[in-house]
């Protein structure tokens, strides 16, 4: 009789059971309707990763996913808080520019933990494990080609300073190291000095006021970005040397292209935000596909500007290309 | 009789044990797991060697390409350009032949061999950097690499035999009016092309005084 009973009531439960669990996983947020991306920039401060981030959430929307834009504020603890409201809230794909090389690789396994694909944007992490793929800035090859230029201009020889960026970060010395590969082939180049300005345009220009102080026979500098670039340029006039030092930069930034075309700057490297954004957000949508093998890291080309292809460049990209 | 046994017994338990653990020096372990990192020189010379060479008859015509890039670029850049990355620089393993028309300090200029149209282009001799050599063959492939220093490293070492074993000699006998034979890389912009500026990243120059 108590068999009975039991199967008279285990048997409804078990069904009910069933029944409640099936319409909880229709009810998941994150499996009901359109898949969800998550966007986690390192700064909205700063237009160049604005365009990047911007350009991710628009090109995840037009592959029909909703998608919605974290600022981390250069702050790595509030990009830990960005990846847990991600994950908690049940985003499908993260396409993440990170804050630090290092700091950053945790947050990128706590999202792969749970199963959300994390592919970075123009910045790396410090682990090939982690993420699902890194579409980063050929850095290296960019002042490979610039490190050339730089050459030709000063016909083999000459005084020059380097101002770089933040000395923690990979991009910085992708790059002074790509510059260097070509520059320190010819012994009639000299670096006079090398200093950090921290990505900072005011600071490069204190850096660059002292430089001319203590190397008054400087006749170049190389500065790790376009913002340093400008910073550099702006001590140089002050001292009344802009016409005697050629200045060279990387990003593309449009202040530098408008320096470029002016004859003030030499050249800079020109970095493709929306390309890379494009590019994460295609491979996410790929990923939703059933694609899972991803290279691991995927460079994009950085392409010289001078003053000879200037006009063929706006700001972050080409004229063609930029406006789209 | 027992001893005999306990002894043997004594003797393979410490024979087991003695070979069943071992030491060793933590600087030789960590020596034997930095011998296991990327050795870009010995890449680069077998990717020479056993890659490139033997399939430099793959190379196009530079003529026939220029041809086809006026023609059809974008069909032309799918079919025969190479990159390991994305973007707009892609590379063309190419050959062709001509006649030296002037030696410059840093390239050689070469009137190519076709029609009235007189076609120049360079060969680079001083300024040998970048990727071209090692995209345009489109025989390494990105995931082989986990590092991206690994794969930047790559082109230097290629771009260092070049300097080393393929320019002195050509350097030092070019002259002008010779007819040369090339077979090299030129890396062109897809987006903004422009045939009027090709240099070439020499892999093989063969050269003969006949005209």
């Amino acid at each position: 009789m108590k068999r009975l009973l039991a199967i008279c009531f285990s048997v409804p439960l078990t069904i009910l059971f069933i029944v409640v669990f099936a319409c909880g996983c229709k009810t998941d947020p994150s499996k009901a309707g359109k898949k969800k991306v998550a966007v986690i920039v390192s700064t909205l401060n700063n237009p160049w990763f604005v365009v990047l981030a911007q350009t991710a959430a628009a090109q995840a929307q037009s592959l029909g996913y909703e998608a919605k834009i974290f600022d981390s504020q250069n702050n790595t603890s509030l990009e830990a808080d960005n990846f847990e409201n991600a994950i908690a809230s049940g985003f499908d794909a993260i396409l993440f520019n990170p804050t630090d090389a290092d700091g950053s690789v945790t947050n990128v396994l706590k999202a792969k933990a749970a199963g959300v694909p994390v592919f970075c944007m123009d910045r790396e992490v410090n682990s090939t494990e982690a993420a699902t793929s890194q579409i980063l800035s050929d850095n290296y090859s960019g002042c490979v080609a610039l490190g050339k230029y730089f050459v030709q201009q000063l016909n083999k020889k000459g005084n020059y300073v380097e101002i770089l960026g933040l000395v923690g970060d990979n991009n910085t010395w992708n790059r002074s190291k790509g510059f260097h590969s070509v520059v320190d082939v010819y012994p009639g180049l000299k670096m006079l000095a090398q200093q950090s300005a921290d990505f900072d345009r005011n600071k490069a220009m204190e850096v660059m006021e002292s430089l001319l102080q203590a190397h008054p026979d400087i006749n170049a500098v190389f500065c790790g970005n376009d913002a340093m670039a400008s910073g550099a340029y702006q001590a140089l006039v002050a001292a009344g040397k802009a016409g005697d030092v050629k200045v060279f930069g990387f990003d593309g930034a449009e202040d530098v292209i408008n320096s470029i075309r002016d004859k003030k700057i030499s050249a800079t490297g020109m970095q493709f935000p929306k390309v890379m954004a494009q590019t994460a957000a295609n491979y996410a949508d790929s990923f939703f596909k059933g694609k899972k093998d991803f290279p691991k890291k995927m460079p994009v080309a950085v392409e010289l500007v001078t003053q000879e292809n200037v006009k063929e460049y706006i700001g972050y990209g080409k004229k063609d290309n930029a406006q789209k | 009789m027992k001893a005999i046994k306990y002894i043997i017994i004594v003797f393979i338990v410490a024979f087991i044990a003695y070979n069943s653990v071992y030491f060793k020096k933590l600087d030789e372990v960590k020596a034997s797991l930095s011998q296991k990192e990327f050795n870009a020189p010995q890449y680069a010379a077998a990717f020479w060697n056993n890659k490139l060479i033997p399939n430099l008859d793959k190379a196009i015509d530079l003529t026939k390409l220029k041809t086809m890039l006026s023609s059809d670029p974008a069909k032309t850049f799918d079919v025969y350009s190479h990159a390991l990355g994305i973007g707009n620089l892609r590379y063309f393993l190419i050959r062709g032949k001509g006649i030296i028309e002037s030696v410059n300090e840093n390239d050689v200029t070469v009137m190519l061999n076709v029609d009235s149209s007189k076609q120049t282009v360079t060969l680079a001799t001083e300024y040998i950097f970048g990727n071209a050599v090692r995209d345009a063959s489109g025989l390494i492939n990105i995931n082989e690499f986990t590092n991206t220093m690994d794969f930047n490293n790559v082109s230097a070492e290629i771009n260092k035999i070049i300097r080393e074993k393929v320019l002195p000699s050509f350097k030092q006998s070019v002259k002008k009016g010779d007819v040369v034979e090339f077979t090299g890389a030129i890396e062109l912009n897809k987006e903004h092309l422009d045939l009027s500026h090709v240099e070439i990243v020499p892999v093989q120059i063969g050269m003969s005084n006949e005209k």
